[in-house]
């Protein structure tokens, strides 16, 4: 019966938005600076909240698709910083180096830009944990704890976006899914594949990972999965750098049979 | 963005984001409160100080005595000797008891302690009372905490020559985001602010990375990933971090903890000297509470001294005849409390697996806290990690609240010119979030050891024709059935349009927010309409009060599995 009902729905988290209200100054009101004798302030003492609204709620409730093409006319935040005017010196602009403030998100941006890939699906780069952790020092929220509301707000949007960026690249199957995304094909990851023998590889495989004894058992089926995932995860590399994408989006389901089961093994582990 | 020009009183207890209000902020000072010891520190310009009390001491007993009219605590009492924390009047341990009900082993594990902790067994708050004047006085963990914070702050503040408000305090990795609550609202009780509450094995990461960061100042060196396995076992908690440090930031990798600790390790051995030990003390009659304290006074110093000699005499007398007169070795404590030791060789394993990280590339084992003295777990975490040697450049005592007081100086906005506060730590989820569906079952919406700030969704579905309501329960742990984790709130979604079961899509998002904020999000969607159908609901987590363990009961009798929900299943 599901299969028939078409996802029409983004993810939610698309839907709603990162513009919660992040700073609702919710807290106790009990200090009293004169009051250093060890008398314990009372509960009843009157606290004071914030009245901050959330941002319209309504007005991030649309479910538009998201256009990623990274060729898009908007393609770069040729603005100059919301703070000082200063004009960006390096792309991407997410962090103003003259006033050091955070800057607010750009969609437009995609994730290969935000860490200064080519959007390649390979991406051999050693340095990717060292370009987060370069971003997160001047974006992570923890850091603009004196700052305006309006530059927390923005650090707890693009830090968060960093993180996701960092999480969907360094995984292959979704870095494989997301670069098709720009490419404007949508992978659709409940389709299933007509394949008997996958089908099959995977029952076996499932049954396997009941009857594995100990650990040691399932590390002998985790190995020849992994093995699987990157052999399908280089034919996605090459089927991509050719263009093929009706041969990159098979490669991305085969992926994602493989990656439930390591997942399912990686969890009894 | 104009600042709202009105103020209303809020009923939630959790603190949020502090305001910048001056252009000079304050410094937040660091504060470790141990199950058994307290400490405080702060950045004094130039590096972490630990503050002193009048007797000269860093390390403070965590207790809190109640006599005639006025409370006194550790921080100020002169104890004339250790058993006056064990004549009934003192209440300790109550990082132990805080925010727990009583049907928590670990509040079960508490009743043999010399003040009085009572349970009913019905999922309410238990009962705590000390003795004043031979008569059992109630009081709370959360009262004994505040009065105990009070007496920190005045100290600090008689120091510091300057009000003290902003806090970050370290915590345990398995607290609950209820005991959360609590801890803040101790804190508020003693009109502190939390600026942040710090896992303990984090707060080290944060000292290491400060440390790293010194060394490849040093030595103009490249500085690359560090990754730093830390265990800390205090009194009464046990945390594993795994952190990987480059140029001042820590990514916390996974996190592990559990409610173990000395005080088990205590108890056990107590038990072993006095196999009746707990019988013999029900009544908690004064002549039985003043011979537990000679015990365990006798048995703890038993316990110190065998970390540095292989067998100790115990010779007490506890009255009323009774005497306990024995030569321990310490391969009889340690097979006393194997299954202690067990434990804490799987929260290591368990945490080394979530992080995905390999032994080898382990750079640095880092043990603290009390526990850190003991042989048996010195040799097993380096068993476990394969080295030779422990990190030997940190004070297994003081690196927890030199972390607190360094995150303290980052969190207050504060410069170094030296760069010795260009440190930041991302830190992840220590226990799964999601919700109760597929009939008692816990289903993981946000899993344990993500990255935060987090936002993650999953749909849901209705379980019966024609279903108009949706009860959603939020659970936080790592229990595969509900009653295996702790409630965190629940709420309904009524005004589901009437359809086949299975077919609306409920959907349920769950944010963890910059400041550690929990919300949930549910949300109605029909197949074939692009709109939600019914306004979605934003609830603000934890939303449960005292007595929770009853309320997942009584929801369970009013509505049995009617208004359930289910996963999605994902097709093969």
């Amino acid at each position: 019966m599901m299969n028939k009902t078409k996802k029409l729905w983004k993810p939610f988290s698309d839907v709603v938005g990162r513009t919660l209200p992040y700073s609702t100054s919710r807290r106790f009101e009990t200090y009293n600076p004169n009051n250093t004798s060890s008398h314990l302030s009372s509960s009843s003492q009157l606290q004071i909240l914030n009245l901050c609204l959330p941002h319209c709620f309504s007005q991030n409730l649309i479910f538009s698709g998201k256009n990623f093409s990274s060729e898009s006319a908007e393609k770069f935040n040729n603005s100059a910083c919301w703070n000082c005017n200063a004009v960006p010196k390096a792309t991407p602009f997410l962090f103003c180096e003259c006033c050091r403030s955070v800057q607010p998100l750009h969609h437009s941006l995609d994730y290969f830009q935000i860490y200064g890939l080519d959007k390649n699906y390979e991406i051999e780069d050693e340095n990717l944990e060292r370009k987060y952790k370069d971003w997160q020092k001047k974006l992570h929220p923890d850091l603009v704890h004196s700052k305006s509301q309006r530059e927390r707000e923005y650090a707890a949007e693009q830090s968060a976006r960093v993180i996701e960026a960092y999480r969907t690249l360094t995984n292959p199957l979704s870095r494989a899914i997301y670069i098709l995304k720009l490419e404007g094909i949508d992978v659709n990851e409940e389709e299933t594949v007509s394949d008997p023998e996958l089908l099959t590889e995977i029952m076996e495989i499932r049954e396997a990972v009941e009857d594995a004894a100990d650990s040691k058992a399932l590390n002998e089926i985790l190995s020849p999965v992994q093995e699987k995932l990157i052999q399908w995860s280089n034919s996605f590399a090459n089927a991509f750098r050719n263009q093929k994408f009706d041969e990159a989006l098979n490669c991305t389901r085969r992926m994602t049979y493989y990656d439930r089961v390591n997942k399912e093994i990686m969890k009894k582990l | 963005m104009d600042e709202p020009a009105y103020t209303v009183v809020s009923d939630s207890e959790t603190t949020g984001e502090e305001k910048s209000s001056s252009a000079f902020p304050e410094i937040a000072i660091g504060i470790d409160i141990g199950t058994s010891q307290c400490s405080i520190a702060i950045w004094n310009g130039s590096q972490v100080e630990l503050l002193k009390n009048t007797r000269n001491q860093k390390m403070m007993r965590s207790y809190v005595t109640f006599k005639d009219e006025v409370p006194s605590g550790g921080v100020s009492n002169q104890l004339s000797h250790e058993h006056e924390i064990l004549s009934g009047a003192a209440i300790f341990n109550m990082k132990r008891l805080i925010g727990r009900v009583d049907t928590d082993p670990v509040v079960h594990a508490s009743k043999s302690l010399p003040f009085l902790v009572q349970t009913l067994d019905i999922g309410v708050r238990p009962f705590i009372a000390a003795l004043v004047n031979n008569v059992w006085r109630s009081t709370t963990p959360e009262e004994v905490l505040a009065i105990f914070l009070v007496e920190l702050r005045a100290m600090a503040e008689m120091q510091l020559k300057r009000p003290i408000r902003n806090v970050v305090l370290t915590i345990p990795v398995s607290f609950s985001r209820f005991q959360l609550t609590r801890i803040e609202r101790a804190c508020a009780m003693a009109g502190l602010h939390v600026l942040r509450l710090m896992p303990e094995p984090t707060a080290v990461a944060l000292l290491y990375a400060q440390q790293q960061q010194l060394i490849v100042h040093e030595n103009m060196g490249s500085g690359s990933e560090k990754i730093a396995l830390i265990f800390n076992m205090g009194a009464g908690y046990s945390d594993v971090a795994l952190s990987a440090t480059a140029g001042g930031v820590s990514q916390i990798k996974a996190l592990a903890g559990s409610a173990i600790g000395g005080e088990d390790l205590l108890q056990n051995m107590m038990r072993h000297l006095l196999p009746d030990f707990e019988s013999r003390f029900s009544n908690h009659g004064m002549n039985e509470i003043k011979s537990m304290g000679l015990l365990r006074v006798a048995t703890q110093d038993a316990i110190h001294k065998l970390s540095t000699q292989t067998a100790v005499q115990i010779d007490v007398n506890l009255g009323n005849g009774s005497k306990v007169s024995k030569l321990v070795n310490r391969e009889e404590f340690e097979e006393v409390n194997q299954k202690i030791f067990e434990k804490c060789e799987n929260l290591i394993i368990q945490c080394l697996h979530d992080a995905k990280v390999e032994i080898d590339d382990i750079t640095d084992v880092i043990l603290v806290g009390g526990g850190s003295y003991i042989p048996k777990l010195r040799n097993l975490v380096k068993g476990i990690c394969k080295k030779e040697e422990l990190y030997n450049v940190i004070n297994p005592l003081e690196a927890a609240v030199c972390g607190a007081a360094l995150e303290g100086a980052v969190a207050s906005g504060i410069s170094d010119p030296f760069g010795n506060l260009d440190l930041l730590t991302i830190q992840v989820t220590p226990l799964g979030i999601g919700i109760r569906a597929d009939g008692n079952n816990f289903v993981p919406i946000i899993p344990r050891n993500t990255t935060m700030p987090a936002r993650k969704d999953l749909v849901f579905t209705t379980v019966r024709d024609n279903q108009i309501e949706a009860l959603v329960t939020v659970y936080e742990g790592e229990g595969e059935k509900v009653e295996e984790n702790h409630l965190l709130g629940y709420f309904k979604i009524t005004g589901i349009p009437p359809a086949p079961k299975g077919v609306p899509e409920i959907n349920v998002c769950i944010d963890i927010d910059a400041s550690n904020v929990l919300r949930v999000l549910a949300g109605v969607i029909l197949p074939g309409c692009p709109h939600p159908a019914i306004p979605v609901m934003e609830i603000r987590l934890p939303t449960v009060d005292d007595g929770h363990g009853w309320c997942a009961e009584a929801l369970h009798r009013t509505y049995g599995s009617t208004i359930d929900l289910e996963t999605v299943q994902k097709k093969i």
